[in-house]
């Protein structure tokens, strides 16, 4: 019988077991360390710093945060980026995913042909970068030369048209939807994939049973694949509340109009980097990514007690 | 119940055709079961009786009545798979009820229904469990509750054995004989284990590369194998053969002679001289003597001892293997001559063809 590889270990010397341990573990840890914790520890420590004019840079604890959270001049604009960063969210989990797991169902029908070309096409926009897709879509939307109100006008419903990334009340929501519309590919091939693991004798069964293709989804195959959709849920929104390149390069990082499509990547640039006539503030900006850090990291405790604990993977 | 008639059923994909003509008739009550080589098609002929797939051409009936068009749940079957397919996420009463809440049946009866089941397949107390709390043999019996409870016409089995051990299998196999017994419903059953079949079906179908081979009671598709793919599939270890030739044909009597085995007369009418047939002889069938109305002799070069019978493997003078069972306490050793014969009607001969050669002996 071969020897278990924890005896092995226990009789080694402690030297050449630290030694291997190095060996392996040593590069992964050494790049996780300098790329991930370095800067996550710096920035939090940056955060409870303050500079003077000159440039010299004091201790000054957690008022940084007292400042942000406290102090209208900051917390306004931070509550703001905070709900503009909510409705984003919503809108992704309220529109992307339902669609994305809608395509993964229709993708998984029997009998459907061109599944290839479909799941290829519909994944195309999330393999465009963000800069291009912002662009894309400024251009399309733009009430002067976009294509957008001409094709409402070929079918009637010209009168639809607003310049919709121009408005306050729905500039958010356009963002939001173009965001969906970049990146619906990604719930729909992990729910596919996740459907193409339900063993085909499942559905027949429910087929015998008296069931047609849509109670078969909703009662069989949407069950099976909740761990999927809730680890879905979860990678949109730790990517919602990172998100900055879409905004930024559609609307720059004023995030117009009047700040409607702040959302707190775009809050956290303007801090940290200045624009125009607001200087950057390194101290104040590493306070609002440790804020971000802290929410994103609540959002991930309260899914693993709430909602992973109680969701079952199931073996077939 | 009901009975089930399948004619002139094709199913091809493509180029490939899976069945072929198949017609089989099934009575009201009758044990059918399927057997045949992995790929010859029963599954898929289980699957369009049971709706799953469309056929080719071909109609299938049931009690009567012309299924073609309907869809499974309409057709008054039930099926039981070989992976159980247990919903996961339903516990076991939720797994039999889930279907019958979507054929209309009231909630009363859907109770009543599972526990007559429960009973039945001593289920009650798994009842509020899951499917990944039981074993085995415990989630082929709910498979088996969940087809009871639809109370079917027909109750379709795709190889409901092959994922539980040994023992299990037999005592499954027993319960299943006594479910029958009890419901008196038609079923049609598929396996690969010649055993189940030969111990459960009230008819036999062995099929093959998509047709049907012979259909009949067990020990007729035993004792009078309808030709070579029968003869040689039914059985185990496998019937041996041996290539013979017509030598003369005297008064309703043919003279057998062929390469390592001793000439014989076969009262057949039907043969000519110089037809070439093919003797087959059953292991079991051939047993130590010194001559007999068949006779081979060879050296004995193997011996399988399996405590209640010893399979000889013997080459013949021809340089060819055949098995023979031996039983009793003295078992043949190997480099040992031996003489082994068989009874007339243990004889089976086929023509060029591989149809059985039907003889005075069979009657
Ligand atoms: N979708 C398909 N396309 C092409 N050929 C198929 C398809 N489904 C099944 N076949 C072929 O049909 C034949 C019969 O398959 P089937 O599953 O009925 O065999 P089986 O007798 O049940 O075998 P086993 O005993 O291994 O379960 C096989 O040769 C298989 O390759
Ligand atoms: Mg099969």
């Amino acid at each position: 019988m071969p020897e278990s590889v924890s005896n092995i270990t226990a009789q080694m010397p402690r030297a050449k077991l630290a030694g291997l341990l190095l060996f392996f573990l040593g590069p992964a840890v050494a790049i996780y360390t300098l790329f991930s914790i370095y800067p996550l520890v710096a920035t939090m420590a940056l955060s409870t710093y303050t500079s003077d004019p000159s440039g010299a840079r004091y201790f000054v604890g957690l008022a940084n945060f007292e400042t942000l959270l406290g102090d209208a001049l900051w917390s306004k604009p931070f509550w703001n980026a905070f709900g503009n960063n909510l409705i984003f969210f919503a809108v992704h989990m309220c529109v992307q995913n339902p669609i994305g797991i809608a395509l993964a169902g229709l993708l998984s029908l029997p009998g459907l042909r061109l599944k290839g070309f479909y799941r290829t096409v519909m994944f195309l926009p999330t393999m465009l970068s963000v800069v291009i897709v912002g662009f894309s879509w400024n251009l399309i939307l733009s009430p002067l030369w976009g294509v957008a109100s001409g094709a409402l006008k070929a079918v009637g419903l010209g009168s639809l048209f607003a310049p919709w990334l121009g408005l306050e009340s729905s500039a958010l929501v356009t963002l939001s939807l173009i965001s969906v519309w970049q990146f619906v590919g990604i719930p729909m091939m992990l729910i596919y994939a996740a459907l193409l693991n339900i063993p085909e004798e499942l559905i027949d069964a429910a087929r015998v049973d008296g069931l047609g293709h849509f109670r078969i989804f909703f009662h069989i195959k949407l069950p099976l694949v909740l761990p999927t959709i809730s680890l879905v849920s979860v990678l949109t929104f730790v990517a919602n509340f990172n998100a900055f390149d879409l905004i930024y390069s559609v609307k720059g990082a004023l995030a117009g109009p009047n700040f409607a499509t702040d959302i707190l990547g775009t809050f956290f640039y303007r801090t940290f980097f200045g624009n125009q006539l607001q200087l950057g503030n390194p101290t104040m900006g590493s306070a609002v990514a440790t804020v971000m850090f802290f929410i994103i990291l609540l959002g991930l405790c309260l899914y693993l007690f709430l909602v992973q604990r109680r969701v079952r993977r199931y073996a077939f | 119940m009901a009975n089930l008639r399948i004619e002139h059923l094709n199913k091809r994909y493509g180029a490939t055709t899976v069945l072929n003509d198949v017609n089989l008739d099934i009575e009201d009550g009758e044990f059918v079961v399927l057997v045949g080589p992995s790929g010859c098609g029963k599954s898929t002929l289980l699957r369009m009786i049971a709706g799953l797939d469309g056929a080719s051409g071909g109609d299938i009936q049931i009690a009567g009545k012309l299924v073609n068009t309907l869809a499974p749940a309409e057709r008054g079957i039930a099926m039981v798979f070989q992976s159980y397919a247990l919903y996961p996420h339903m516990n076991v009463r939720k797994n039999m009820t889930f279907g019958l809440k979507f054929t209309g049946v009231p909630p009363a009866e859907r109770d009543r229904r599972v526990a007559e089941a429960a009973r039945m397949l001593r289920l009650d107390e798994l009842l509020e469990r899951y499917p990944r709390d039981l074993s085995g043999g415990q989630r082929q019996r709910v498979a088996i509750g969940r087809a009871i409870v639809r109370e079917p016409a027909v109750f379709l089995f795709d190889e409901p054995l092959s994922n539980l051990d040994a023992a299990l299998r037999v005592s499954t196999r027993v319960e299943i004989a006594n479910l029958h017994r009890m419901l008196k419903s038609t079923i049609v059953y598929v396996t690969h284990d010649q055993v189940e079949a030969m111990t459960l079906a009230d008819r036999i179908v062995v099929m093959n590369k998509g047709c049907i081979e012979q259909v009949g009671r067990p020990l007729d598709l035993y004792y009078a194998p309808a030709n070579l793919f029968v003869a040689g599939f039914i059985g185990s270890p496998a019937m041996n053969f041996f290539e013979a030739k017509v030598g003369s044909v005297e008064g309703g009597c043919a003279r057998i002679s062929g390469p390592g085995f001793r000439s014989f007369d076969l009262p057949a009418t039907s043969l000519k001289v110089g037809d070439s047939l093919t003797v087959g002889v059953r292991p079991e069938h051939l047993g130590r003597g010194e001559d007999g109305p068949f006779a081979v002799e060879g050296v004995v070069e193997l011996v399988e001892r399996l405590g209640e019978a010893s399979f000889a493997y013997v080459r013949r003078a021809d340089d060819r293997l055949f098995v023979a069972e031996v039983r009793g306490r003295q078992t043949p050793t190997p480099g040992e001559r031996a003489t082994l014969i068989a009874a007339a009607r243990d004889v089976h001969v086929f023509d060029a063809a591989g149809l059985r050669v039907t003889t005075q002996n069979d009657a």
